[in-house]
């Protein structure tokens, strides 16, 4: 019997709010946080749509903590703590050894690399900041986080593009099922509202002018977002054995690749990913009531995905509830599936699927039930979460009540 | 009394510091600043361009040898006076 892996805390951050409960709350409303960019200097940028956190909460990190960290190391911490503390969980000397830290991040510190940029080349600067390389490194989250907890089991940063939060979460359940660690405070993370990053997906015209429009017809592309999503897993022993409330369980993971184009999906890529993902849950498809898409709003990523989810589901793909909640908290890269994870768990505890936002137009080739607009009551047994990434690197997690 | 440069050294730590550490002098210990060493490490590389020398320090054994603001402030003054 292999260890079971389950969730005792949650911890959010993203333009919805500064807490996992704030941002379930408005997602459950279909309240989308897609807006005018406000926070940053924009320069010649053209899409000035995005998603950020307008203001963060009052985070009570240390100043000496806070100088090197760029912000997705930031979001990350303030995501993790919100979680360890909802979980109860006191780190001490009896235990700091058995929990560990698996960040996701998608892009890294491009805040602080911006930043030194124009300082030299344009203000005429002789030097970098002194923080430049510990804040600009995509292993930062993931030790900035163990270092704010005091986690001294396994703690490292995993990447895979706008999977790297399920890839993160994948590796984290690895750590606990093979003995490594009691519990792991794991998720993901990005903050892509930088000039340089909206410079580059600009470049590939795949940004959405007015909102992010999942499986919509009129749909027009992505939103970029910024945020943190951070979970406390616990073997089940580890958990019972403190008393601890458990919220849900990872039941499985599901990993592909497409091996075929860096950024063109595949059908088959996807398909395999969450075939595995039941595979590894024990679950069948009839079991699942909710699945979290990816559903970027992007043409081809929303037809591919309906394909996919057809082909493993069966007839059972019309009686699931689809959504994708970056309708509401747009594409935050590295943080998505930690943030969709949010969505399932809370799916999961109140019976409420949360709708898919912005939601206009039937598209034929998007025919499955995409919860539009308004959220549904259901029983909410199994959930699946869809992650997707440039690459061909494919993440499905599946949660389950417990 | 503290002199120019340590007058000049210790307002630029202030800069850095948590707001209400106004009573940093000579003496303060470093550890008790609530900067992170390389934040004060990038405070002395600050002085580089002012007084024109150039500062050769591997921060990890630089930091071991001192203890409080007068000694950061000694020494920047042998770099200078090295110069001179």
């Amino acid at each position: 019997m292999r260890t079971r892996v389950v969730i005792t805390g949650i911890g959010g951050i993203c333009g919805l709010g500064t807490n996992a409960a704030d941002i379930w709350t408005e997602m459950r409303a279909g309240r989308s946080a897609i807006g005018p960019i406000s926070n940053l200097a924009l320069h010649d940028i053209k899409v000035r749509t995005g998603c950020e956190i307008k203001q963060l909460p009052d985070h009570g990190i240390e100043r000496k903590q806070l100088v090197a960290m760029d912000r997705f190391s930031l979001l990350a911490v303030i995501a993790a703590r919100e979680a360890l503390q909802q979980s109860g969980l006191d780190i001490t000397d009896a235990n700091t050894h058995r929990a560990g830290s698996i960040v996701g991040v998608g892009i890294c510190g491009w805040e602080t690399v911006e930043e030194n940029y124009r300082s030299i080349l344009i203000d005429g600067k002789n030097r970098a900041g002194i923080f430049t390389v510990p804040k600009v490194m995509p292993g930062a989250a993931a030790g900035q986080v163990s270092m704010n907890l005091g986690l001294r089991g396994p703690v490292y940063g995993v990447t895979s593009a706008c999977a790297s939060s399920n890839h993160a979460i994948a590796a984290a359940v690895d750590q606990i099922r093979l003995g490594r660690a009691d519990v792991m405070v794991t998720g993901g993370t990005d903050a892509p509202m930088v000039w340089g990053i909206l410079k580059g997906w600009e470049a590939l015209r795949v940004l959405s002018p007015d909102t992010c429009r999942p499986f919509s017809a009129d749909r027009q592309g992505l939103v970029l977002g910024e945020g943190a999503g951070m979970v406390v897993l616990e073997s089940f022993e580890h958990a019972k054995a403190r008393g601890a409330t458990i919220l849900g369980e990872i039941a499985g993971v599901g990993l592909s690749g497409d091996a075929s184009d860096i950024v063109a999906p595949t059908i088959e890529g996807p398909e395999n990913a969450m075939r595995a993902c039941l595979a590894d849950a024990g679950l069948n498809a009839e079991d699942v009531d909710y699945l979290n898409a990816h559903g970027t709003g992007t043409k081809a990523n929303d037809q591919i995905e309906t394909v996919a989810i057809k082909r493993v589901f069966g007839d059972h793909a019309y009686n699931l509830s689809v959504s994708s909640t970056k309708s509401m908290h747009a594409h935050c890269l590295g943080a998505s599936g930690a943030l969709e994870m949010i969505a399932c768990i809370n799916a999961i505890c109140e019976s409420v699927v949360p709708p898919t936002a912005n939601f206009r137009e039937p598209d034929p080739d998007c025919d499955l039930d995409v919860t539009p607009n308004v959220a549904r009551e259901r029983k909410v047994r199994a959930a699946l979460s869809n992650a997707f990434a440039f690459g061909g690197t494919n993440a499905v997690l599946a949660f389950k009540a417990f | 009394m503290a002199d120019q440069l340590a007058t000049e050294i210790i307002e630029k730590i202030k800069e850095h510091a948590e707001s209400g550490d106004d009573e940093i002098t000579v003496n303060t210990e470093l550890t008790a600043l609530g900067i992170h060493s390389l934040e004060l490490t990038e405070i002395i590389f600050d002085l580089e361009e002012k007084y024109g020398i150039e500062i050769e320090m591997n921060t990890v054994e630089a930091w071991s040898n001192l203890k409080n603001v007068g000694d950061m402030v000694a020494a920047v003054r042998a770099l200078i006076d090295k110069k001179a």
